[in-house]
């Protein structure tokens, strides 16, 4: 019983006597129904399996060891320690076998779904790498899909996830520093860089905000974005996500660098400058001309999304005027008869849109159809056939929506979700007036963001003119070649 | 520390309650004025506002209740903002201003002077400067403002619109605004001009909905030339060859049309779509000064009445000829009739002057008025004919040679 009163030290030796051994995992495990004793005999000695069923597929590792049992007769010297070596050298036709010798690393090698070969009479044992997790294959990256460029889309698997980057980028300077995360989740993370595109100096921050990280758990890969994201509160994202690894491929060759984590497709970005959250791999694909206009466009749907119903509220309520006398009297028109203040309106009209989204999202797919057909239809209808609300008011929101839709980031998309009704707010009580502050302030804030220590406005605030040919705008590989001497 | 955060927060959050908006209005709190009519009367001013009726004049789906688009108040006060103000007694609505299209003033009250109803228009913040100054002629602005206009669901929007349209293509009437009229009149060597509408048919009848019903409409706004004015007084109307006259010299032609005797006796019908006018100023030996103005203008064949040879490149220049003839003659004959019967320089020659020789001005400055009767005034003009329509020869000639 010695062994099991101290079985909680850390570093505690395996024992010889296979009882034992299973009395003290049990102790540490538990008895759990999942993990699996399995014994088995090799030549006169006793040996058992220990694995974690669903977790690990031993199955070659059973067949290899009983295939091979007649090795064992060959031993001039049939101990438990030979006959390990002989298996670690000869038989075990695994990727990855490695010996241990005390129960914390047993327990590890096990939770992550390797098996545990123990021998009677040896103070070591194997670990055989039989992780078999059944995993989703690769499939399209459904929040970022592209008419063209690669289908695939990251898994939940960070071996598979690393293993679709390093197939796009063939170079030896591609590094992969991995370590775990979350106290209790053991989560693998592993930081993504090419040595020399990489700024050592970002690289290096990177690094000690991960080691800062005190995590309990880390289950996607937005419990790291939050710890590493630059304390200064603001709306806006400054950690960048993707679950295309061509995307990632290209930001590697910018010179960032990516943290993937497993169990998510989600792989984070940084530094991320507030420019890339216009860009969407495709424009890389399509005709730079075309990409530059739809570039274009991006930056004017961020505006629309953003300042549309505000803009509306304000010159309504404060400044008449400056609507055309045309347009003014249709307006006026619509509103006769509307009970609520323009405030009130948008605001109501934006929550029923916000309400019906939420409520699309978790919606199986063949009911959300009625649901949107309800939402848009029916309920925008009534609402100003009823007169509730003034017919030039749905088209306000709508085209908000319809703007916030086209940002090809889902997280830049969310920041102008929320800024929308502070801007609201700011507009149906001090106009336009309070709308140019606010911008300002916006503005302000905007460049006094960072992003691991890069300044989150860069290519504008600091200005580089050298890389304007990739903001705004996307100019052709030949232009880029002549401006940044290489495309 | 953290309650005063708190506090802080609290405070700018009541600050977005709090403010009360105290410009704030909602669009159906407002009554659109959409013209104002100002007429002379003992106790001061008869202010007549055109307003809009929202559930008529916005309504798309033709959902009527009966009632006309527009609703015509009038009050009387001692000052323009007084009768404005008389006004809301009856109004439902605060009245809003700043869309106003057109600002008619009662012939009674221009031939006494508009300047003291001016002031309140041109110090109210509200208004903006873009709408046209109109004199009612023979008749009050209450009368003008009174009348449903077909077409346009409100009787201002067409007034202003069928402004724009006329000018631009018929040239013989004029488009001063708020700004045109109190710089010309500000000025020391010139006098503005307004245009003039005047009622064509029963102010009865032009009242109701009935007006438009028929397909010939009772009553009508028609254009009335323009109104001279010295200072802020008008003198007299000019009638449409000489407000013609009045925009070419001004150089405010965009398009017109006309015609003149052909060489050969018939007539051509011509339409001028480009013209330039520029004045000159020379000293003669007296040292008087004596202007020229100088007319560009380039212009299209429309019709051409009788035999004449189109073919011969002499026939169109006869008829440039007699073109430019035409405007010499004729424009320095009306810019004399100004001179000498109304003896306002709406020109603004003086104003030249001043720009040309600013010492000699001091000279006249005083009595310009004076100096401007007598004062020789040449027109010299260029006519330029590009081109004469699809087909070459006119028909009769066609049909003669057959």
């Amino acid at each position: 019983m010695t062994q099991l009163e101290n079985a909680g030290s850390p570093q505690e030796k395996l024992p010889e006597s296979l009882s034992v051994f299973i009395e003290g995992m049990q102790v540490r495990l538990g008895k759990s129904t999942d993990i699996i004793y399995r014994f088995i005999t090799l030549g006169p000695l006793s040996a058992v399996l220990v694995f974690i069923e669903g977790l690990s597929d031993p199955q070659s590792l059973i067949q290899a060891v009983h295939e091979d049992a007649g090795l064992f007769h060959e031993l001039d010297d049939f101990t438990p320690v030979t006959c390990l070596k002989l298996l670690q050298e000869r038989t075990l036709t695994l990727g990855k076998v490695g010996e241990i010798s005390n129960y914390t690393e047993a327990e590890t090698e096990i939770l992550a779904g390797n098996t545990i070969l123990f021998i009677e009479g040896s103070v070591t044992a194997l670990s055989a790498g039989t992780e078999a997790l059944k995993q989703r294959a690769v499939e399209d990256a459904s929040s970022q899909s592209v008419v063209r460029g690669p289908r695939e889309g990251f898994t939940e698997s960070l071996r598979e996830n690393t293993a679709l980057v390093r197939r796009r980028i063939q170079n030896p300077k591609l590094r992969i520093e991995s370590r775990k995360l979350g106290e209790q989740t053991q989560t693998d993370v592993a930081v993504m860089y090419i040595e020399g595109n990489a700024d050592p100096v970002v690289l290096e921050e990177l690094r000690r905000r991960l080691d800062d990280a005190r995590l309990d758990s880390v289950l996607e890969s937005n419990y790291i974005e939050e710890m590493i994201q630059d304390k200064r509160y603001s709306p806006f994202p400054t950690v960048y996500n993707t679950e295309r690894p061509d995307v990632t491929a290209s930001a590697l060759l910018e010179g960032r660098i990516a943290i993937l984590v497993e169990g998510t497709p989600f792989v984070l970005v940084v530094p991320a400058l507030l420019v890339q959250f216009f860009q969407s791999s495709e424009d890389y694909y399509q005709r730079s001309d075309f990409a530059s206009l739809v570039r274009l466009l991006r930056f004017f749907c961020f505006a629309v999304a953003l300042l549309t119903p505000s803009f509306y509220i304000a010159i309504t309520t404060f400044h008449q005027e400056m609507i055309p006398t045309t347009l003014l009297i249709s307006l006026i028109g619509q509103r006769e008869g509307i009970p609520f203040p323009a405030f009130l309106e948008a605001f109501i009209m934006e929550i029923t849109f916000e309400i019906l989204r939420e409520a699309g999202i978790r919606l199986p797919k063949s009911i959300g159809q009625s649901v949107s057909i309800v939402g848009t239809l029916v309920i925008g209808q009534a609402a100003v056939d009823a007169g509730l609300v003034s017919a030039a008011m749905v088209i306000v929101v709508s085209i908000t929506a319809i703007a916030n839709f086209a940002l090809p980031a889902f997280n830049v998309g969310i920041s102008v979700r929320m800024l929308r009704f502070v801007l609201m707010a700011i507009a149906a009580s001090f106009g336009l007036y309070g709308m140019i502050i606010a911008m300002i302030i916006l503005g302000l804030h905007l460049c006094s963001l960072e992003s691991v220590g890069i300044p989150y406005m860069t290519s504008f605030a600091p200005m580089r003119w050298q890389s304007q040919r990739d903001t705004f705008i996307r100019v052709s590989r030949r232009s880029m070649k002549k401006f940044f001497g290489r495309n | 520390m953290r309650g005063r955060r708190a506090l802080t927060i609290l405070l700018i959050l009541s600050l977005l309650s709090l403010t009360g908006c105290w410009s704030r209005k909602e669009l159906n709190d407002l009554a659109l004025v959409m013209a104002l009519g100002i007429d002379l009367v003992p106790e001061g001013y008869a202010v007549t506002a055109q307003v809009m009726n929202p559930s008529e004049a916005g309504n798309q789906k033709g959902a009527s209740s009966g009632s006309l688009p527009v609703v015509t108040y009038k009050s009387v006060g001692r000052t323009v903002p007084d009768a404005l103000q008389r006004m809301l007694s009856m109004t439902p609505r605060m009245l809003y201003l700043s869309h106003i299209r057109v600002l008619v003033f009662g012939e009674a009250l221009a031939r006494s002077g508009v300047s003291d109803a001016l002031d309140f228009i041109s110090r109210n913040h509200q208004l903006r400067t873009d709408f046209f100054l109109l004199v009612a002629k023979n008749s009050k602005a209450s009368n003008i403002l009174e009348i449903i206009t077909p077409f346009e669901h409100i009787p201002a929007n067409s007034l202003y619109s069928s402004i724009l349209v006329s000018h631009k293509k018929w040239a013989a009437t004029g488009k001063v605004t708020l700004q045109q009229f109190i710089t010309e009149l500000e000025r020391g060597g010139s006098n503005p001009i307004m245009s003039g509408v005047q009622l064509k048919g029963d102010v009865e009848e032009g009242e109701s909905a009935k007006n438009v019903q028929g397909i010939s409409p009772k009553t009508l706004i028609q254009h009335a030339g323009i109104a001279v004015f010295k200072k802020d007084k008008l003198v007299g109307w000019l009638g449409e060859p000489l407000s013609k006259s009045v925009n070419y010299t001004l150089n405010d032609v965009d398009s017109t049309v006309g015609n003149v005797p052909s060489p050969d006796g018939g007539t051509v019908g011509f339409i001028v779509y480009r013209a330039d006018t520029s004045m000159d100023i020379k000293l003669n030996d007296q040292g008087k000064p004596e202007f020229t103005v100088q007319l560009n203008i380039e212009a299209n064949l429309t019709t051409v009445e009788g035999t004449l040879d189109l073919n011969k490149p002499s026939s169109i220049e006869g008829i440039e000829k007699n073109l430019e003839k035409r405007f010499d003659d004729r424009m320095a004959s009306d810019i004399r009739e100004v001179q000498q019967k109304y003896n306002s320089d709406i020109f603004g020659f003086g104003e030249a002057l001043h720009r040309k020789y600013p010492k000699l001005w001091k000279d006249y400055r005083d009595h310009w008025e004076d100096s401007f009767k007598t004062v020789k005034i040449d027109v010299h003009s260029k006519v330029a004919v590009r081109r004469i329509g699809s087909v070459i020869q006119p028909l009769k000639r066609e049909l003669e040679e057959k």
